[in-house]
């Protein structure tokens, strides 16, 4: 067993990921021949060719099979997101991905035929002259090129579903295991006898359904692909052992998904399967699985079918599939999500729908899994409530102290608080689960689409400068007047909500130009299906509302710079006056360069910053977070809902930064910005961890579907059980005041090192030994070489 | 007024999340003063009731903007750094506050027992969640006794949990009134050898020891034994021996013992005040030099953690 997941973990690691072109040319090949068609149509058609002629493989030790591109370790092209340039191609190669000459000819070739279904250019048409300007700026990240070519650069993505990817959602699995896609099918078959020709929706439902009974059985007979494979295999197989185990994978193929699940291993085959089908995505989510995989786990163990070792192999053997579904993009958008960044989250703990602890055997098995498997995917995500098992809580940190920023923190107070304020029914609020970072989603019953990162600084630059963005001179916002006309803190905060308002209404009304040409140019019958009431709705994704209608999220990033700069002016400038606005204006002009600006800086660094638990700073945070979430809700979705305020950065704040000019919390030009949503800005915060919980517990974070917040340790203070249980009281405070998330990066030698050559980029790493804190980059050499030292120590304990 | 809310002390820092001083979390406050000279002290910054300026020469650019800000006119430049002349420095701290470079920095401040408290009281709900409180620390309380027990007082009337960590040097009286207050004390023991206690920390430990008796005789208050563990010093198994002994015999086996190995931590600390020639270089114990000795002590029927 040992030596399959070292084989496995060997697979994975490869030195260049391969380029596919199979898919795209076996989708573009299907959509060739139906032109003319209704797209959904064409659409189940595409994925039926895909499905029954990509090259599939079974690895050498796989227990789990089905595989997520046409190579291993492979990334298929997808144009979704918009075509692939030969610049962007050359980019790729450059950054340590492969593909033949011939290949890329082809895919070149292949563009040509996507750019009559470019989503860019279709929305390009729909962007009236603000909505452009706004596009072009960057202030939604990342910024438009030319409409033709969007950001630059499409996606290249393992997965076997037609995307579009970027859909925050769980797929109802509990479903598909327990019933098997046959009984789908027969739904779909059952409706479609049921349409009367007279209804008004009546057409786009027949083609609906027969779309999604196209998908379904493809999905079949792909599953029976892998049985035929494994077959054929087994029969070659000269050691007994792995001949045995293919003989059982082809047995696993036959029966799921197109039938019930009966077994843990049928069950987890079952899910695989379907989550392929989800994908490409990067935020496609796994849901409860602690939850819908325990029927079949129980029974197994109650009977004796399995062992806990046994399904501990099968949970490490899926960290494994995972690790194989990869993304990557054009070279503008791949800043905005650094590395190969996705969030395939599984959700463990928290209530069941009744309100009781959920938190049963798997909970602590998946958590082993970690740390038997310590690979960067899938993520897994607790939910943490009262009642939540101390044992949990310390595994879960057992395996923080890994060092691989898993698992995070969520609690179910802010999070079923945010669903019920929602009109949420209580049954399903406690049935959420992460879908992408930690964006709340209902199993099967809501969906995210676009999801955007709006840089907010470019707000407050907008507001200081008349609507100018300062750093292209162009008038972009409206004119709110000059910055050293204002009076009051009053008068400035004013044009700041202006200019918020106006920009949100640009950013609301692109979301609702690319909720458009999704739906027009990306109907997905495969995840449209598998929601609540898929069947007999009959409709796409993105042409229904959802019982949880959040199609589309504001996500603000750098609003704790925003905070702290307006903490700084209200001081400084407007009730100590001991700085002029015009003085200020030519201090961040200069980049606090010169004319004495350095000390000015330093005034502007040492004002109140969010992150102490200071009055003024924090009731500023309170202030601009209502106003983000307010401002946020009052616009429409084409889906019948409004917008949510949600709270990730991903790494948006570093392009964000580059973006920015000087702020008046003391940052400098391009610096990056504070990361997470609620966590304070790097450095900024001096009085510790309880400080920055006390502050973020200020926020009303309850309207807010997502709030993030990271917190870096040194291994020190996760030394022993002791050190785990304070930790999780820490945890459990936050929650219990509303606090939405929380995660933790322990430090490793690595980042010490960095640390101590690129001092300024590691401003708030503090170390703590032996009951001394200090920050890292403040302490000698010597004491930072001993600190060194004993973190390889420690992390190797 | 002795104990009062408007009592003042000098504190050098207070750090919130303090996890390896007491039970549950914790804010420890450092006080500044202390009646031992510890020559490996790695708070030596700790040692005097004034503050004291930090000097990190390595930021210092000798703009010179210290010199001309220093009331006391201590600060010069040489050879393009700044230097403070240590016997005409008050600590004022003006040079740190116009600093370009934070090459200077102030330790320690004048603050009222209500300020503490007010800022130990913003962490109430985690003090309660986890059965933390606060930890005074220093330095020693024990050299500012009043301020101590102001502060002390505020927190018990709070209703959070209260520890000192504390050589016990001092007169049974001032100890006893400061231990009032207290819920558990983290005591520390150096050297078992009175007169190598006297020559590695400038006192004997006679006061020491016998303080000791009395708070878990006579008082009963639960006691944490803190032993620092200095390679070289106070290491010899004889030593060692000898303290094990004496917490499980004289005191009690009931008592929780601390291993604190040595670190460098505080060895550069004395550059920055500008003292090189007081530095030392130590070499941290090892691991297994630290399982030994958790065996001699343990083998006393003591239970032993390593670190704090």
């Amino acid at each position: 067993m040992e030596d399959r997941l070292k084989n496995l973990k060997k697979s994975i690691e490869v030195d260049r990921f391969p380029l596919c072109i199979e898919k795209s040319r076996l989708l573009t090949e299907s959509y060739k021949t139906t032109e003319g068609e209704p797209m959904i149509l064409r659409r189940g058609k595409a994925l039926e060719n895909v499905l029954d002629n990509i090259t599939i493989f079974i690895e050498n030790d796989e227990l789990i099979v089905g595989n997520a591109a046409s190579k291993p370790m492979g990334l298929e092209f997808d144009f979704y997101a918009g075509l692939w340039s030969r610049d962007e191609i050359e980019g790729l190669k450059e950054s340590g991905y492969s593909i033949s000459a011939d290949e890329e000819a082809e895919i070149l070739e292949i563009n040509e035929y996507w750019r009559g279904l470019n989503p860019n250019r279709r929305m390009g048409q729909l962007f009236d002259d603000k909505v452009w300007a706004f596009m072009q700026s960057g202030m939604l990240l990342p910024p438009w090129k030319s409409k033709e070519e969007g950001s630059g650069g499409g996606y290249a993505e393992s997965g076997m579903g037609l995307g579009p990817g970027f859909f925050l959602m769980t797929v109802d699995f509990e479903k598909v295991l327990t019933f098997g896609l046959n009984k789908i099918i027969k739904e779909a078959e059952e409706e479609l006898k049921k349409v009367k020709a007279d209804n008004s929706d009546s057409q786009e439902k027949t083609d609906f359904l027969r779309s999604v009974i196209i998908a379904h059985k493809a999905i079949i007979r792909f599953a029976h692909r892998f049985a035929d494979l494994a077959e054929e295999m087994a029969k070659k197989e000269s050691n007994q052992t792995r001949k045995k185990e293919l003989e059982r994978i082809a047995n696993l193929c036959r029966q799921v998904p197109a039938k019930p699940a009966r077994t843990f291993y049928e069950a987890i085959q079952s899910f695989w399967f379907i989550f392929l089908l989800t994908t490409p995505s990067p935020v496609a989510s796994i849901g409860r699985f602690d939850q819908y995989m325990y029927p079949f786990y129980k029974k197994d163990i109650e009977s004796g079918a399995t062992t806990d070792a046994e399904v501990l192999e099968l949970l490490q053997c899926l960290r494994i599939k995972d690790m194989q579904i990869n993304r990557t993009s054009g070279t503008v958008a791949r800043q905005k999500n650094a590395g190969m960044a996705k969030w395939h989250n599984m959700t463990i703990g928290g209530v069941t729908p009744t309100g009781k602890d959920a938190t049963n055997e798997l909970s602590y098995l998946i958590l082993d899994a970690i740390k038997l498997c310590p690979t960067p995917h899938h993520t897994v995500t607790v939910r943490v409530h009262e009642g939540t098992p101390e044992p949990l809580m310390l595994k879960a940190l057992e395996v923080v102290k890994i060092g691989i920023g898993m698992p995070a923190f969520v609690g179910d107070n802010s999070y079923i608080g945010f669903l019920l304020k929602e009109g949420v029914a209580p049954k399903d609020a406690r049935d959420y689960a992460m879908s992408g970072c930690i964006d709340a989603a209902i199993p099967g019953k809501s969906r995210i689409g676009p999801y955007g990162m709006f840089i907010t600084t470019k707000v407050l630059e907008a507001a200081m400068n008349d609507g100018i963005d300062p750093r292209t001179g162009v008038q972009l916002g409206p004119k709110t007047g000059a910055f050293t006309s204002f009076k009051s803190y009053d008068d400035f905060y004013n044009a700041f909500k202006k200019q918020l308002q106006y920009f949100l209404k640009l950013h609301a009304a692109k979301n609702n130009i690319e909720l458009q040409v999704l739906a027009e140019l990306f109907p997905d019958p495969v995840r449209s299906s598998l929601v609540d009431n898929g069947i007999k709705e009959g409709k796409a994704l993105l042409d229904r509302t959802m019982p949880f209608e959040n199609g589309a999220v504001m996500n603000p990033v750098g609003l704790v710079n925003v905070i702290d700069s307006l903490a700084a002016i209200k001081k400084l400038v407007f009730d100590e006056k001991k700085v002029s606005t015009e003085e200020l204006k030519a201090a961040l002009t200069a980049n606090w360069e010169g004319n004495g600006y350095a000390d000015m800086r330093r005034m502007f660094l040492a004002a109140p910053k969010y992150g102490n638990n200071d009055k003024e700073a924090d009731s500023i945070a309170r202030d601009v977070y209502k106003l983000w979430a307010d401002t946020t809700v009052q616009f429409e979705t084409r889906l019948g809902g409004r917008h949510k305020p949600t709270g990730v950065s991903i790494s948006a704040q570093w392009p964000g930064g580059a973006m920015t000019g000087a702020t008046p919390d003391g940052r400098l030009a391009g610096e990056c910005l504070a990361d997470g949503t609620v966590s304070p800005m790097r450095g900024m915060d001096r009085r510790g961890p309880t400080a920055v919980i006390n502050s973020a517990s200020k926020i009303d974070q309850v309207p807010y579907q997502a709030a993030l917040m990271n917190m870096k340790f040194h291994p020190s203070a996760l030394k022993t059980t002791e050190d785990l249980r304070k930790l999780s009281f820490l945890i459990r405070t936050y929650f219990s005041q509303n606090g939405k998330h929380i995660q933790f990066n322990v430090v490793n030698k690595d980042t010490l090192v960095d640390a101590q050559q690129n001092p300024e980029r590691h401003k708030d790493l503090i170390v703590r030994i032996a009951g001394y804190s200090a920050y890292f980059v403040t302490l000698g050499k010597p004491m930072q070489n001993e600190i060194i030292g004993r973190t390889e120590h420690e992390q190797a304990a | 007024m002795t104990g009062g809310a408007d009592t003042k002390g000098v504190i050098f820092n207070i750090q919130h999340y303090s996890i390896h001083d007491g039970p549950g979390i914790r804010t420890t406050v450092f006080l500044k003063g202390c009646p031992l000279r510890c020559f490996w002290c790695q708070n030596p910054e700790s040692q005097t009731l004034e503050p004291v300026i930090f000097l990190n020469t390595e930021r210092c650019t000798g703009c010179g903007r210290c010199v001309d800000v220093c009331p006391e006119r201590a600060i010069q430049i040489i050879e393009g750094k700044s230097q403070t002349d240590r016997n005409l420095c008050k600590g004022t701290g003006k040079c740190a506050e116009v600093c370009p470079n934070e090459a200077r920095s102030l330790m320690g401040r004048t603050v009222t027992a209500r300020e503490v408290f007010d800022d130990i009281n913003q962490d109430a709900i985690f003090y309660h969640n986890s059965g933390g409180g606060i930890t005074l620390s220093g330095g020693d309380p024990v050299a500012q006794p009043d301020f101590s027990i102001s502060i002390l007082k505020l927190c018990r009337d709070a209703g959070i949990h209260t520890a000192i960590e504390t050589c016990g040097f001092a007169r049974w009286g001032i100890l006893q009134r400061i231990l009032t207050y207290v819920d558990l004390v983290l005591y520390d023991f150096k050297h078992m050898d009175s007169a190598k206690h006297e020559e590695y920390a400038g006192v004997p430990n006679d006061i020491i020891l016998e303080n000791a008796k009395k708070i878990y005789h006579e008082l009963r208050l639960p006691l944490l034994a803190r032993v620092p563990v200095i390679s070289g010093y106070n290491d010899s198994s004889e030593n060692l021996k000898k303290t094990a002994a004496f917490i499980a015999n004289d005191l009690g086996t009931d008592i929780k013992v601390h291993l604190l190995p040595y670190h460098r931590l505080g060895e550069t600390k004395y550059e920055r005040m500008e003292e090189p020639e007081k530095a030392v270089s130590i070499q941290p114990p090892d691991d297994s030099k630290m399982e030994e000795i958790k065996k001699i002590f343990e083998s006393n029927g003591l239970t032993v953690q390593i670190g704090g």
